[in-house]
C-alpha cells in the first residue's frame, strides 16, 4: 500500500478493496488519531470518456496530486482519504447517475469535480435528492444564478461573469474603449457578449459590433469583413476544433496592422502556443484563470504545486512537452480538495450524517489566503451565493509564451449577489 | 445517408431547446482542440483528391490489364494444413480464465474505464487491436475464444441439436448490428461492471449455444468467431484447413462465401462508416446537436440507432443496385445473389482499413492506459511492471508534425484499402461472369462506388468533428 502515496496517476484509491488494504497498512499509524480509520470517500464524477476527456485527463492528475498532498499530511480528521472515480461521459443524465452511486452504492461522503455545466445543471438535482454535497469545479454561472440548490458549491474555481467582467478595466483603459465582439452563436458566446458588453460599458467604452458565428462554422474569413473599421480592440473567445483555423485566417485578414486583440483562455487551452498557425497571436491578449508558464514573479505555492502534478515551467507534462495541461482551470480540483478538507475539519466530520454541518462549515469560509492550498492566488468565498470570488490574470503572448501584464483585484469580479442559498432549507 | 424521420428531428430539437437557456455555459466550452484543430489546418484537400485518383486509376487501369495479371495477384499454393493437437485448447482456457479474472475486475475493479482492465481489455486490446491484427496473423479467435477449449474438456457426444447449413452467418448478422448499437448508441459502454455483466451474459448464452447445437453454433451465431474469421480471410497465408498461401484476398477469391457471409462483411462496412460519420460536425448538423455543445450519449440514442441501421440497409441497398447495373451491363446471366454475396466480401478490405484508420487515435492512448492498468491491475497503487511514475500522454495530439503523420498514415490506409478492395472485386468478377472483358464492364458501377467511397473514408478523417 506503501507505493499508493507514490505521485502518480496510481496514487486514486480506486476500487471497493482500497479501504481495507489501507486500513492494514503499515501507515495506519499516521491516521490512528482518528476515532474511524475507515477513509473519507469522496466521489469524482469525472469526464473520462466524451467531450470532456481532455480536460477530465489533467482533472484526474491534478486530484491525484492534492490526494497525496492531504494523506501525507495526515488525511481530514486523522482519516484517509480514498478518491472514487466514476466516469460520466460527459453526459448530463450519466452525471445524474453517478451522483446517486457516489450516494447509494459507494457511500461516498461528497461529490466532486464536475467541470462540464450541463453536466453540473444535470447532476445537481441528484445531489439535492440525495442530500450529498456537491463540490464542482466548473466555472459556471449556474451555481451562482441561482439555479441549483443548497447541496451544490463551487468554492475552488471563479465563475465566467466574474472572470468575464473582471477584465473591462484593463480592456478599457490600456487596450481601447471600442470593442468588437466575436462569438460563437451559443449560451457560452452569449455569456460572454451579455457579460462583456455590460462591463465595458460600465468602464465609458462601448461594443461597437457583436459578430455571432454559428457554431459549425469552420471558416471564418466572411466575418471579418463585419469588424468596424474605427475597432480598437478585438474579443474573441471561439471555441472548437476550427479555433487554430480561426485564428490563422484572423492573421491572414489583418497582416501586421491589427486592432489589439483580446481572448479567453478557453480557445487554446491545452494547445501549444508555438503551434503552426498561432504566429499570428504574438502580441495579443489572452484572459488566464492560472498562468500556464512560470512567470518572473511565480511564487514557492505555484512552484510545488507544478511540481506536485507533473507539470513544467511551461505548463506542459513533466514526461512530454507536447502534452499542455489544462493550466487555466485545473487548479480548481487542487483548490477544492483542499476547502472539503478544511470544511469537514471545521464541521469535526464524521460521516454522512455530518453533511449538513460540512455545507454550513464551508458556507461560512470567506478569506481563502494565497497558500500552498489555493496555489492560484487568494480568494474571497460567498457562502450565501456558493460561489469563490479570485483575482484573474492577463498575459500577452511575447515569443510564443503567455506572459502575465495584469492581475486584477477580486474586488474587480464581484458583482450583486443573485441567490441567498443560505436561506433553503436541507 | 438518409435523415432521421421528421418526428424524432423535432423531438430532439425540443431537447435542445428546453436545456439551452438553462445553460449558462461558463465553463470551457468544448473537447480542446488538439488533433482535430491541426487536421483542419492541413491541406486534406489535395490530399483526398490524390487518394481518390489512386483508386480512380486503379479501375481504368482494369481496362489494360491482362486477366493473368489480376487472376495472378490472388493465385494460391496450397500448403499443408498444420494440426496444432492441444494447443488451441490450452490457450482458450487461459483466455476463459482472463475473461474470468477481467469480468472480477469489471465489477470489483476501479470504476474509471480508463484504469480498469475489462473495457481496456474488451475495446482497446480485443475490439480494436486483435481484431485489425486478424488480417495479419490469420484468426487468432480459434486460438483465444473462452469457450471452446472448455467444451472439449467436456468432451459432449453429438449436440442434441442441429443448425440447417442455410443458416450461414444470419445469426452472427444480427449480432453484430446489436453490438454495433452498444458501441455507438449506449450511453456508458465503457462502464466496467456494465461491460462485465454483458461479457458474462454474452459468455453463458454462447457457451449454452455451443452445447445445444455444437461447434456449428460459433460458426454461424457467434460474432467473435464471425468477425475473426471475415478479416482473417484477408491473410496471405493460412495454415487451417483449407491451408494455402496467396496475395491477400486468395482466400475470399477461391471459393463462394457461406449464405449472409456477404451481408456480414456489408454490415461491418456500415457500422464502421457509421462510427465516423455520427461523430462529424456534418452529422451533428443533420439531427440537430450545436457541435460545440454536444449534449451527451443520452440524449441523441435513438437517433444514433437510427443512422445506424439506416447506413446498413442504405450500404446494401447501395450495393445491391450497383451489382444489379453492372450485370445489366454486362449481360450477365449469374444468380443475382450469388455475384451480391461473393462481391460484397471483397468489401472486406475497406472495412478493416477504416477499422484500423478509425482507432488508430484511440489506440495510442488506450493502449497507454491499458499498461498502466496491467501494472496496477487492483487500482491499489500497485506497480508490478515497474513502470512509474507512468504518466499518459496525448502529447503527439498537439504538434502539426505527428498529426500529419497520424492522418496521412490513416488515409493511405483507405486509399490501399479501396484499391485492394477494386482488385479483389475484380478477380471474383471473372469467376462469376466467365472472362476478363465482362467482369470490368459488370464491375464498373461497382468501381465507381468504390471510388466515391474512397472519398467518403478520406472526407470522414478530415472533417471537423464534436462529438
Amino acid at each position: 500500500m506503501t507505493k499508493a502515496l507514490k505521485t502518480t496517476r496510481r496514487t486514486l484509491l480506486k476500487g471497493a478493496g482500497a479501504g481495507g488494504l489501507l486500513a492494514a497498512s503499515p501507515l495506519l499509524g499516521r491516521f490512528a488519531s482518528a476515532q474511524s480509520a475507515a477513509p473519507i470517500k469522496i466521489g469524482f464524477q469525472q469526464h473520462s470518456t466524451g467531450i470532456g476527456a481532455a480536460y477530465g485527463r489533467w482533472y484526474g492528475r491534478t486530484t491525484e496530486a492534492a490526494l497525496k498532498m492531504i494523506n501525507d499530511a495526515g488525511g481530514i480528521n486523522g482519516r484517509p482519504v480514498e478518491i472514487i472515480a466514476e466516469d460520466d461521459g460527459t453526459d448530463p443524465k450519466r452525471g445524474a447517475e453517478v451522483v446517486e452511486k457516489f450516494s447509494n452504492q459507494h457511500g461516498c461522503d461528497v461529490a466532486y469535480g464536475t467541470l462540464f455545466s450541463h453536466v453540473v445543471i444535470g447532476s445537481a438535482p441528484a445531489a439535492g435528492e440525495q442530500k450529498i454535497p456537491y463540490f464542482v469545479v466548473s466555472e459556471g454561472h449556474h451555481v451562482a444564478s441561482g439555479a441549483l440548490n443548497r447541496y451544490t458549491l463551487q468554492p475552488g474555481i471563479t465563475d465566467v461573469k466574474s472572470q468575464v467582467q473582471a477584465m473591462a478595466p484593463y480592456v478599457s483603459e490600456n487596450l481601447g474603449k471600442k470593442v468588437t465582439m466575436i462569438f460563437p452563436d451559443f449560451a457560452f458566446g452569449h455569456d460572454h457578449r451579455d457579460f462583456f458588453t455590460a462591463a465595458i460599458e460600465a468602464q465609458g467604452g462601448e461594443v461597437l459590433e457583436h459578430i455571432a458565428v454559428p457554431p459549425s462554422e469552420t471558416s471564418f474569413t466572411k466575418y471579418f469583413p463585419k469588424i468596424p473599421r474605427e475597432t480598437e480592440v478585438l474579443y474573441h473567445v471561439m471555441v472548437g476544433p476550427a479555433v487554430l483555423t480561426f485564428v490563422k485566417e484572423l492573421g491572414e485578414f489583418f497582416g501586421p496592422s491589427s486592432p489589439a486583440i483580446f481572448g479567453f483562455i478557453d480557445s487554446l487551452e491545452a494547445v501549444d502556443l508555438a503551434s503552426p498557425g498561432l504566429e499570428f497571436l504574438e502580441g495579443t491578449y489572452f484572459w488566464e484563470g492560472n498562468p500556464r508558464y512560470a512567470q518572473a514573479d511565480q511564487t514557492e505555492y505555484d512552484k510545488a504545486y507544478r511540481a506536485a502534478v507533473g507539470v513544467d515551467e511551461n505548463g506542459a507534462s513533466v514526461s512530454d512537452p507536447s502534452d499542455v495541461s489544462t493550466y487555466a482551470h485545473m487548479f480548481g480540483c487542487w483548490e477544492t480538495l483542499h476547502i472539503i478538507k478544511a470544511g469537514m475539519e471545521a464541521a469535526d466530520y464524521q460521516g454522512p450524517d455530518d453533511r449538513q454541518k460540512l455545507i454550513e462549515a464551508v458556507e461560512a469560509m470567506t478569506d481563502m489566503p494565497e497558500s500552498m492550498e489555493h496555489p492560484q492566488g487568494p480568494k474571497l468565498f460567498n457562502g450565501k451565493t456558493h460561489q469563490v470570488f479570485g483575482v484573474q490574470y492577463i498575459s500577452r503572448v511575447e515569443n510564443g509564451r503567455l506572459v502575465k501584464v495584469h492581475t486584477t483585484s477580486i474586488d474587480d469580479t464581484l458583482y450583486p449577489d443573485e441567490v441567498d442559498y443560505t436561506t433553503q432549507s436541507f | 445517408m438518409a435523415l432521421p424521420t421528421h418526428h424524432a428531428r423535432v423531438r430532439l430539437r425540443n431537447i435542445i431547446i428546453v436545456v439551452k437557456p438553462a445553460l449558462l455555459w461558463g465553463g470551457p466550452a468544448m473537447a480542446h482542440v488538439s488533433e482535430q484543430g491541426f487536421v483542419l489546418l492541413l491541406p486534406t484537400g489535395a490530399y483526398i483528391t490524390a487518394g481518390v485518383a489512386v483508386v480512380a486509376m486503379t479501375v481504368i487501369a482494369l481496362f489494360a490489364m491482362p486477366q493473368a495479371v489480376v487472376t495472378g495477384l490472388f493465385s494460391a499454393r496450397a500448403l499443408t494444413p498444420r494440426d496444432f493437437g492441444k494447443w488451441p485448447v490450452i490457450t482458450s482456457l487461459l483466455s476463459f480464465c482472463v475473461m474470468f479474472f477481467g469480468i472480477y475486475i469489471g465489477i470489483y475493479g476501479s470504476r474509471d474505464p480508463l484504469s480498469n482492465l475489462m473495457p481496456l481489455g474488451f475495446w482497446t486490446i480485443g475490439w480494436i487491436a486483435l481484431v485489425s491484427l486478424s488480417a495479419v496473423f490469420g484468426n487468432l479467435w480459434t486460438w483465444i475464444n473462452p469457450w471452446t477449449g472448455l467444451y472439449r474438456l467436456l468432451n459432449l457426444k453429438e449436440p442434441p441439436m442441429r443448425l440447417p447449413d442455410r443458416i450461414g452467418l444470419w445469426p452472427a448478422t444480427a449480432t453484430l448490428v446489436c453490438f454495433a448499437a452498444f458501441l455507438l448508441a449506449d450511453p456508458a459502454p465503457d462502464d466496467p461492471t456494465r461491460l462485465a455483466q454483458l461479457v458474462a451474459g454474452y459468455w453463458g448464452v454462447t457457451f449454452v449455444g455451443l452445447i445445444l447445437f455444437g461447434p456449428r453454433w460459433c460458426h454461424s451465431a457467434e460474432l467473435g468467431h464471425a468477425l475473426f474469421a471475415s478479416f482473417a480471410s484477408l491473410t496471405a497465408i493460412r495454415l487451417q484447413h483449407p491451408a494455402g498461401i496467396g496475395g491477400p484476398g486468395w482466400q475470399i477469391a477461391q471459393a463462394p462465401p457461406r449464405p449472409a457471409a456477404g451481408l456480414f462483411a456489408l454490415t461491418l462496412l456500415g457500422v464502421g462508416s457509421f462510427d465516423g460519420l455520427n461523430e462529424t460536425f456534418w452529422w451533428l448538423g443533420q439531427i440537430g446537436v450545436n457541435p460545440l455543445e454536444f449534449p451527451g450519449r443520452s440524449a441523441i440514442i435513438g437517433v444514433t440507432l437510427m443512422g445506424l441501421i439506416t447506413s446498413i440497409l442504405g450500404l446494401m441497398a447501395i450495393f445491391a443496385l450497383t451489382i444489379w447495373v453492372g450485370m445489366a451491363l454486362a449481360g450477365a446471366k449469374t444468380p443475382f445473389a450469388q455475384a451480391y454475396g461473393w462481391l460484397a466480401l471483397c468489401v472486406l478490405p475497406i472495412a478493416l482499413v477504416y477499422h484500423v484508420a478509425h482507432y488508430l487515435t484511440a489506440f495510442m492512448v488506450g493502449i497507454q492506459y491499458t499498461i498502466a492498468a496491467l501494472s496496477d491491475p487492483f487500482a491499489t497503487g500497485a506497480d508490478f511492471l515497474g513502470i512509474q511514475p507512468f504518466r499518459v500522454t496525448t502529447g503527439f495530439f498537439n504538434r502539426i508534425d505527428t498529426v500529419r503523420l497520424i492522418w496521412i498514415t490513416q488515409a493511405g490506409l483507405v486509399v490501399v484499402g479501396h484499391v485492394w478492395s477494386v482488385l479483389l472485386a475484380h478477380r471474383v468478377a471473372i469467376t462469376l461472369f466467365g472472362d476478363h472483358r465482362r467482369a470490368v464492364i459488370a464491375t464498373l458501377p461497382l468501381s465507381v462506388f468504390m471510388i466515391g467511397y474512397t472519398f467518403l473514408g478520406l472526407w470522414l478523417l478530415a472533417a471537423p468533428k464534436g462529438a
